[in-house]
């Protein structure tokens, strides 16, 4: 019950840590780290929203399953911007180390490092979790675009004129008849 | 044990060139080059495109080649600097805007945090002031004393390939959408930066081919998709087939036909693509409903104006051909459909390119008597004004309840918010044809709307990351409005947002629909004599 009442007192000094880690991978994040209107703020708002829920079910222990919503959140955002997998995932995994730093310079809790075992646990399945919604996200997005593709837009640019095609489908039509 | 380090953790995932490097960058702006890989810029236009289109009269597209954004040649012309900073020259002359948005900007930095391609992807370029900077370092260092003697000191630097590379990156990152506009204490109209922008490109044969080709298309035959006018006829005939089918009911219109009162005109693609067509389905029953005498054209068959996304030539070309139009008929006015950059150029630059259209009456609705005064120089009313009249004066017989289905929020389109006030039409029109509807929070709506992010020609499928990146910050404020009250209908009064919301909700929203504002006022209309099925999904329920 003590490494519980670590986290709670020190949860909002690890999640900002790991807020502010995971926003310095865009290269000028001083806004998203300041602004906390949501809606102003689309990549900072759910990033810390997210993070925060996610800590706490984490720190709780809580059904991995638990732990999709939040890591949704998060990974559909980083899945279609500039970053390579390892970077789009790493940051979920660095909550550890925080967590580890945090507590050792807590003179009063530092021996409880030696019981983040499970935590540690929980955040690798985490880290696995997120890889996976990774690619879901990956996949989701190469199905929007075949079916924007299949919807008829590209007709404007990549076919032959519509009126064209409309007049072969009729002469093929003739032609069986 | 030794616990290892974050900056570890950062090392070792960070391999290779990316954004997310996670350090306090160490170059300064003006050196960092831009990167084109596949994902992150539009197809070059194709070499045919070009050529047409600089072979019309009274258009300027020279320097037609094949060229590819990753090769480090671009085969630009050998003069190209010249053709660049004599553009840059002529504008500057011709347009006394830009030269004050050159010179007036005080990088407060108000319009930095606004745009929906920085919200997005954190590419400090994508900050408007940045990205008009890029115009405005080259400007200073051949066009202002200061930046002559002191060049990078006092900002200026000079037009290199490297430099005309970023501006063909980062003026295609820009939907010309005007939300920084809102905010700047100068009120700078980034958008015509952009456009400058991509006006200096055509000069030296670089454009999209998203844009030009629709753009030619619209030049031959009237509409962005090269429909003849025997196939836009066939589309729209096929349309009132289908509402005969639904609802009993027998319209009656015309095309091209001489002594209408009334020219309407809209996107081509409401008449071809989904869900726009459903959305044309509600005009014709609309004006089928009130008896309108009225005229479709099968060559002023588009409203969209891809001009605007390319120079002012062609823009004005594109305009001038539904006002020929107009004058050919002898209507009296003209009603143009859910469309927005047609919108942006009608209010804000026909009046000094082609207008005013003196051959046209202020538009004055048959059916309510009311005058159009706003419309009283372009001659041109929003079917949304015009609705909203409609039902203002009693004159449309409504059903919600034919909207059951639908519990809706409205997204403002960037150019008929912006660039043309219209926000309140559409929401009374929303109060009167459906019981639910919902705003999304307040900074994302009216005046502060975020755009689709695929705006101004950017509507195609080879970026659509940066497409899903760009609309992040209107999909986001969706979101929260289908959390917290289960919406599931996106309505809107654009062809572009029909088009690009669909996909983007596709990704980030999946299951909400999107839909004109038309579509819903075609679903709750009471016809006379109508012989209507159980429609459980209104127009769009197959029968």
């Amino acid at each position: 019950m003590k490494l519980d009442e670590a986290f709670r007192n020190h949860r909002e000094k690890i999640v900002d840590r790991w807020v502010d880690y995971t926003l310095s991978t865009y290269e000028s994040s001083s806004f998203f780290k300041k602004e906390t209107d949501k809606f102003a703020n689309p990549i900072g708002g759910n990033t810390r929203e997210a993070l925060n829920a996610l800590f706490g079910l984490l720190a709780k222990n809580a059904d991995p399953l638990e732990f999709v919503a939040p890591l949704e959140q998060i990974m559909r955002i980083r899945a279609i911007q500039e970053f390579m997998p390892s970077v789009a995932v790493g940051p979920i995994h660095a909550v550890k180390h925080i967590t580890r730093e945090i507590l050792e310079k807590d003179k009063e809790r530092r021996h409880l490092v030696q019981d983040l075992y499970d935590f540690e646990f929980a955040v690798d399945l985490a880290v696995l979790a997120a890889f996976d919604l990774y690619m879901q996200c990956r996949e989701r997005l190469y199905q929007v675009r075949i079916k924007e593709i299949k919807t008829g837009s590209y007709i404007l640019t990549d076919s032959k004129c519509p009126s064209k095609l409309t007049n072969l489908l009729k002469t093929d039509i003739q032609q069986s008849v | 044990m030794a616990v290892p380090k974050l900056e570890q953790l950062s090392k070792s995932v960070v391999q290779g060139p990316s954004l997310a490097t996670g350090a306090i960058p160490t170059k300064d702006w003006m050196d960092v080059e831009a990167v084109f890989k596949p994902g992150n810029y539009a197809y070059p236009a194709k070499v045919e495109k070009v050529e047409y289109l600089n072979s019309q009269k009274g258009l300027h597209f020279p320097n037609a080649r094949e060229w590819n954004p990753e090769d480090d040649d671009w085969k630009l012309p050998e003069d190209w600097k010249d053709i660049i900073l004599k553009g840059l020259k002529d504008r500057l002359d011709k347009f006394r805007s830009l030269k004050i948005f050159m010179d007036c900007c005080v990088r407060c930095g108000a319009c930095a945090d606004k745009c929906h391609f920085f919200l997005g992807t954190g590419d400090p370029k994508n900050m408007p002031v940045l990205r008009a900077e890029l115009l405005r370092s080259v400007y200073r260092n051949d066009f202002t004393i200061g930046g002559k003697i002191l060049g990078k000191m006092a900002g200026g630097r000079e037009m290199t390939v490297g430099v005309l590379k970023e501006w063909f990156m980062y003026s295609y990152q820009c939907t010309e959408c005007r939300r920084c506009s809102v905010f700047c204490p100068y009120g700078i109209d980034t958008a015509e930066v952009t456009m400058m922008l991509r006006e200096l490109l055509h000069l030296v044969g670089v454009g999209i081919n998203w844009i030009l080709e629709p753009a030619s298309n619209s030049n031959r035959t009237g509409n962005h998709m090269g429909l003849q006018p025997h196939t836009f006829k066939d589309n729209v005939d096929f349309l009132a087939d289908d509402i005969e089918n639904l609802t009993g009911v027998k319209i009656n219109h015309s095309f091209n036909r001489k002594g209408a009162e009334v020219l309407f005109i809209t996107p081509s693609a409401d008449v071809f693509a989904e869900p726009g067509l459903y959305t044309a389905m509600g005009y014709l029953l609309l004006f089928e409903h009130i008896g309108l005498d009225y005229t479709w054209s099968t060559y002023a068959s588009e409203g969209g104006n891809f001009g605007l996304f390319t120079n002012n030539e062609l823009m004005k070309k594109l305009n001038g051909k539904m006002y020929a139009e107009a004058k050919r008929l002898g209507v009296k006015y003209i009603i143009g459909g859910e469309c927005g950059h047609m919108w942006r150029v009608v209010h804000q630059y026909m009046d000094t390119m082609n207008g005013p259209a003196d051959f046209l009456e202020v538009p004055k609705s048959s059916i309510t008597g009311t005058t159009f005064n706003n419309a009283a120089s372009t001659k041109m009313v929003h079917i949304s004004e015009f609705t909203a009249d409609l039902i203002k004066n009693g004159k449309l017989k409504l059903d919600k309840s034919r909207n059951a289905h639908v519990k809706a929020t409205f997204h403002d389109s960037c150019n008929t918010a912006r660039a043309m006030g219209l926000m309140d039409e559409p929401r009374y029109i929303l109060d009167h044809v459906v019981d639910n509807w919902v705003e999304m929070p307040e900074n994302t709506i009216r005046e502060q709307t975020f755009c689709c992010g695929s705006g101004t020609g950017l509507n195609t499928d080879e970026i659509m990351e940066l497409r899903m990146r760009s609309g992040l910050p209107r999909a986001n404020a969706v979101k929260h409005v289908i959390d917290k009250h289960d919406v599931n209908t996106l309505s809107c009064v654009c062809a572009i947002d029909r088009a690009t919301l669909t996909s983007l909700m596709n990704y980030w929203n999946p299951g909400c629909n999107v839909c004109g504002v038309s579509e819903l006022v075609g679903n709750a209309l009471v016809m006379d004599g109508e012989n209507r099925q159980e429609l459980d999904e209104g127009l769009r329920t197959l029968v």
